[in-house]
C-alpha cells in the first residue's frame, strides 16, 4: 500500500499536476510538496494521487526500472492465474 | 544490475559465524526480495524476515465490521482502497463477511486508489453522507491529512484505522525474543517521516539498522550495510534510500501533526500498541465517522478483533513464522480463497511468496530460529 511510482510533471495549476508515466497521465496533487519550486518536467514521486516527494531523473530512472519489472511480474501472475 | 552482483559478492564474502536475522518491515521491500530471488542469491545464513508491513493485513477486524456495516446501510456510501475489499471479519459463514460481500447485497462501496476520489465521490452524492476508510502507514496517512487540509465536503467522513509503523518494531525490540539481528527501514515511511524515526533502534536496542529503497541494488546495499556493522560490532542508521531525506517531508509531518492525535491502537490478531494510531483530531469530530456513526460496530461479536480462526496471520505479521509455516498456506489459504488477511493485500507476506511462486506448505525454514553471537 506503499508503493509510490515516480511520474514526470506535464502541466501544472496551482497545487495541481497532470503527471505522466510511460504514457499514462494523471491528476496529481503537489500540495505535499508546495515548498519545492517545481516545474514542467520535474519529476515526483507519487504515493495514492500525492506527490511525497521529489526526485532528480536520476532517482526516477532507478525506480521506473523497479516500476517495468513489477507491472511485468503482475501482467505474468495476471496470465498464470487466469489459466489456472 | 551490476552494483548488485558486486555488493552480493561483498555478501558472499563475509565472514559470518552463524545465521544472521534481518527484518523488513514493508510490503514493497519483501516483493521485491521475493521477486528478485534475493533469498536464494544470499548465503543460507542470512535470513531475510517479513515483518509489520502490511496495513492492510492488521487493520482492526471492528473497523473492517464497522466499515461493512455503514456498506451496507442503503443512506450511505463506503469508499475504500481497493485492498481493503476482500479482507474478511469474522462473522458466521452465512452472513456478510466483507466489502466485497456487502457490495454483492446491494451496499454502495466504491474502491478508490486516491483519498482524492473519496472527496469527488462526497460531492457527486451531497445528499448522501459518504465514509472513507482511511486505511494506511504513514505514507498513506500523509496525502490522507492533505486530502483533509483540502476541505471535506460537509457529508464526507473518515473510519480512521491508520497506523505508525515503527511503535510495533519497538514493541517487538521490548519483547522477551525480537526474533531478528538487524532492521532493514522502510522507504517510503522514511520518505514521510525522515529516515532518523529509526534511530532508536541502533541507539536503545543495538541493532544495526538500514532504510532501503525498492530496486533490488537498494535492499542489497542495505543489507550488506547491517551485516558489515554487525561484524564490526557497531549499530548505527545508515541510509540507502536518496529519496528519504533528512527530516522526511516537512509538509507533510505538518500537515499529520494539525489533522491527527497519536494514540494507542489496536492491531489485528496482535493487541493494543501504544501510541501506533493516528486518530482525528477534536477540532475534525464533525468528520469522524466514529462520531458521526455511533452503534455500527458490535465488539461483543465472537473472535471480534482477532485473525479468522485458524489463521496464522499474526504471527506472520510479526515474523515469527514465515508464510508457508502457516497451517492453512496453500490448502485452504490462496489469493483466490484467502482466509488471512496476509493472503489478501498485495502488501501481505502470504501473498508476495504465493506469487513469487511457493505454492506449498512447510515447516522448515523457522524464522525465529536463534543466531548466533556475531
Amino acid at each position: 500500500m506503499c508503493l509510490a511510482i515516480p511520474m514526470q510533471i506535464v502541466q501544472i495549476d496551482g497545487h495541481n499536476a497532470i503527471c505522466s508515466v510511460q504514457g499514462v497521465r494523471r491528476d496529481v496533487s503537489l500540495s505535499l510538496v508546495q515548498d519545492q519550486a517545481l516545474a514542467v518536467g520535474d519529476f515526483v514521486l507519487v504515493h495514492v494521487g500525492y506527490a511525497i516527494q521529489t526526485l532528480t531523473p536520476e532517482e526516477a530512472r532507478d525506480s521506473l526500472d523497479l516500476f517495468d519489472e513489477l507491472m511485468t511480474a503482475d501482467a505474468v501472475e495476471a496470465e498464470s492465474s487466469s489459466h489456472a | 544490475m551490476s552494483v548488485a552482483r558486486d555488493q552480493l559478492a561483498a555478501i558472499r564474502a563475509l565472514p559470518l559465524s552463524g545465521p544472521v536475522r534481518i527484518m523488513n518491515v514493508c510490503g514493497g521491500h519483501e516483493r521485491t526480495i521475493s521477486m528478485a530471488g534475493l533469498r536464494t542469491a544470499l548465503p543460507n545464513d542470512i535470513r531475510l524476515i517479513p515483518g509489520p508491513g502490511c496495513p492492510v493485513c492488521i487493520c482492526p477486524e471492528e473497523d473492517i465490521y464497522q466499515a461493512i456495516r455503514l456498506a451496507l446501510d442503503e443512506r450511505v456510501v463506503l469508499a475504500s482502497f481497493g485492498d481493503m475489499l476482500r479482507v474478511p471479519v469474522n462473522v458466521p459463514r452465512s452472513a456478510v463477511r466483507s466489502l466485497d460481500q456487502a457490495r454483492a447485497a446491494g451496499g454502495e462501496v466504491r474502491p478508490i486508489a486516491s483519498p482524492r476520489d473519496a472527496v469527488r465521490i462526497a460531492r457527486e452524492h451531497p445528499g448522501r453522507p459518504v465514509v472513507f476508510h482511511a486505511v494506511g502507514f504513514e505514507t498513506t496517512l500523509g496525502p490522507i491529512a492533505a486530502m483533509i487540509e483540502e476541505g471535506l465536503p460537509d457529508n464526507l467522513s473518515l473510519l480512521v484505522s491508520g497506523r505508525l509503523t515503527w511503535p510495533a518494531v519497538a514493541m517487538l525490540l521490548e519483547s522477551e525474543q525480537p526474533g531478528f539481528d538487524a532492521l532493514i527501514a522502510p522507504g517510503h515511511v522514511s520518505t514521510l517521516m525522515g529516515p532518523e524515526e529509526w534511530t532508536f533502534v541502533p541507539e536503545h536496542h543495538g541493532l544495526p539498522t538500514a532504510v532501503a529503497g525498492f530496486t533490488p541494488e537498494s535492499i542489497v546495499a542495505a543489507t550488506l550495510s547491517v551485516l558489515t556493522q554487525r561484524l564490526e560490532g557497531r549499530a548505527v542508521l545508515d541510509n540507502c534510500y536518496s529519496a528519504a531525506r533528512p527530516g522526511g517531508n516537512t509538509v507533510a509531518r505538518a500537515a499529520l501533526e494539525r489533522c491527527f492525535d497519536i494514540v494507542p491502537a489496536i492491531w489485528r490478531g496482535i493487541g493494543s500498541i501504544p501510541g501506533s494510531g493516528f486518530a482525528l483530531k477534536p477540532h475534525l469530530a464533525a468528520h469522524d465517522a466514529r462520531r458521526r456513526f455511533p452503534g455500527y460496530a458490535d465488539e461483543a461479536r465472537r473472535n471480534a478483533g482477532a485473525m479468522p480462526p485458524g489463521c496464522d496471520c499474526a504471527r506472520v505479521v510479526l515474523g515469527k513464522i514465515l508464510p508457508p509455516e502457516c497451517r492453512i498456506y496453500g490448502s485452504p489459504c490462496t489469493p483466490r480463497t484467502p482466509v488471512g488477511p496476509c493472503m489478501v493485500s498485495d502488501e501481505g507476506a502470504c501473498r508476495i511468496w504465493w506469487s513469487s511462486g511457493i505454492r506449498e506448505r512447510s515447516a522448515e525454514r523457522r524464522a525465529d530460529a536463534p543466531a548466533a553471537p556475531a
